[in-house]
């Protein structure tokens, strides 16, 4: 489905991705996991052809999104971090709009609009002004508008972030829902989200891949097995909270042979 | 062309959703009408000429704040990342916008055509003085609002891209002012450059190729930079 090869990207003498290679196949659900700053953005604005890569190609579905990228958009679903919404535009406006723009033709419009309000839990809300509602229904308008084409490829790029637990968990299940017909990228650096849906982790750091390995494979490549600092014996398996500050985290990269490190005693990436 | 006439439809329904559109509306009118029969009861004439001078001043004012939200709005809300990530061309994206305003600067214009109908029906104006008048005051406009767009498209802040057209569109305006500082060539070139010398062959019932070719190729320039603007995605 998502072929990357080489991408780098230069903001003027700030390297935002260095290199970065990957395959996504088709029905993946892939999680980019990294700080804030990372370059999971930038990586996410190339995949969907907002901004253009220093060098590198992307190919989806086999076509080079630099050459062809009309065509690789329609392929395309993607929610930026912030919703891209139109706040004086009722959500029935947007999304029409939106399927408008997206290149659905006329006679099915309106069944796809039916469908995404009704996927997306926005019926009751359609008639509504779109500054009026709370950051949880604008975040489902910002889905709705992502998959009003039926895209193969869904892009999100922090899509919880900002939402209250009950809001977070609705707008999760959204996503759990949706994953079953399509390859979807997420980004985030809330973990649990990466552990409740994805299958595979990327983890970028400084513009890099530092780990790409599906969720299951890591989790058991980085099992804890040894001595804590008490002395006591100890078994268990680290989260992905555990794995992403272990490799975060400055001080275990300057120490790699301390407490941390030399528990972590069967890791195999 | 469906995406150019959606974004347009977007453009318009965007304008009449908020305040921007009717209080624009609202004033122009007014100034207008306040001029226009201070114009008639002054002249004692069945001309709109002086009206159409005064127009063109007003526009100078009103095309920036009709523009200034263009792309600076789309920039600050994020929206632009949804525009340009729809399988949608970037020319298509400017077209529309431009459409979409030119229309609602046309439905501003098309107000005043009651001027036409008053004076007709107290006397017997030159109506082929008035209708060249007209286009030359739309066809200003439209150079006007391809300044605005322009602009719009630099940055994401509202207010910079209204001081930005202002800068602009004042220069053009007075610049036959600076035609005594220079001779020759040069003083023909800032001639040619004033909106105030091609505007004036209008109202007077003249319509030259020279003019038209003024307002359309600057029409042209400004829709390709904008166009430029957009794909150059530093702005971010």
């Amino acid at each position: 489905m998502i072929i990357t090869k080489n991408i780098s990207k230069n903001f003027g003498s700030f390297q935002a991705l260095s290199d970065v290679s990957f395959e996504i196949n088709k029905g993946e659900i892939v999680g980019f996991l990294g700080t804030n700053g990372a370059g999971k953005t930038t990586l996410m604005r190339i995949l969907t052809s907002f901004l253009p890569a220093s060098t590198g190609t992307v190919l989806i579905d086999g076509i080079d999104t630099a050459k062809h990228s009309l065509i690789t958009r329609k392929k395309i679903g993607y929610l930026p971090e912030t919703p891209p919404l139109y706040l004086n535009m009722t959500v029935k406006d947007y999304l029409k709009f939106a399927a408008e723009i997206k290149g659905i033709p006329a006679k099915n419009r309106r069944r796809q609009f039916d469908s995404v309000m009704a996927e997306c839990q926005l019926e009751h809300m359609a008639g509504k002004t779109i500054a009026t509602l709370s950051k949880g229904y604008k975040q489902r308008v910002g889905i709705a508008q992502a998959i009003i084409h039926e895209p193969k490829l869904l892009i999100l790029d922090e899509p919880t972030s900002g939402l209250d637990p009950i809001q977070n968990l609705q707008v999760r299940n959204l996503i759990k829902n949706l994953k079953d017909q399509r390859t979807v990228i997420i980004s985030t650096h809330i973990l649990s989200e990466i552990e409740h849906i994805a299958q595979r982790v990327l983890m970028i750091k400084s513009g890099k891949i530092i780990i790409d390995e599906s969720l299951d494979s890591l989790m058991r490549s980085y099992s804890i097995d040894g001595n804590n600092s008490k002395g006591n014996s100890q078994s268990r398996e680290m989260n992905l909270e555990d794995i992403f500050i272990h490799h975060h985290s400055d001080k275990n990269k300057d120490q790699e042979n301390d407490d941390m490190d030399s528990s972590v005693v069967n890791h195999n990436g | 062309m469906d995406k150019i006439y959606f974004i347009a439809k977007k453009e318009l329904l965007t304008y009449f959703k908020s305040p921007i559109a009717y209080i624009t509306l609202v004033l122009s009118i007014s100034i207008f009408n306040v001029f226009f029969f201070i114009i008639i009861d002054q002249n004692r004439e069945v001309s709109l000429r002086d009206v159409f001078h005064v127009m063109e001043f007003m526009f100078l004012f009103l095309v920036p704040i009709m523009t200034m939200r263009l792309f600076s709005e789309e920039k600050s809300s994020g929206t632009m990342e949804f525009l340009m990530t729809a399988p949608v061309t970037n020319m298509a994206i400017v077209l529309g916008k431009y459409l979409g305003v030119l229309v609602f600067f046309s439905i501003l214009l098309s107000f005043t055509l009651i001027y036409f109908a008053i004076i007709e029906f107290f006397g017997s104006p030159d109506r082929a003085t008035v209708v060249s008048g007209y286009i030359g005051v739309w066809l200003e406009g439209a150079f006007f609002i391809a300044v605005g767009m322009m602009t719009s498209s630099w940055t994401r802040n509202q207010i910079i891209a209204a001081m930005m057209s202002y800068v602009i569109l004042f220069l053009l305006y007075f610049l036959i002012n600076f035609t005594k500082y220079f001779s020759g060539e040069a003083e023909t070139l800032i001639q040619y450059m004033s909106t105030l010398t091609h505007l004036e062959h209008f109202i007077v019932g003249v319509i030259t190729v020279g003019d038209l070719v003024y307002y359309l190729s600057g029409i042209f320039i400004c829709i390709v930079f904008t166009r430029l603007s957009i794909e150059n995605r530093m702005f971010k």
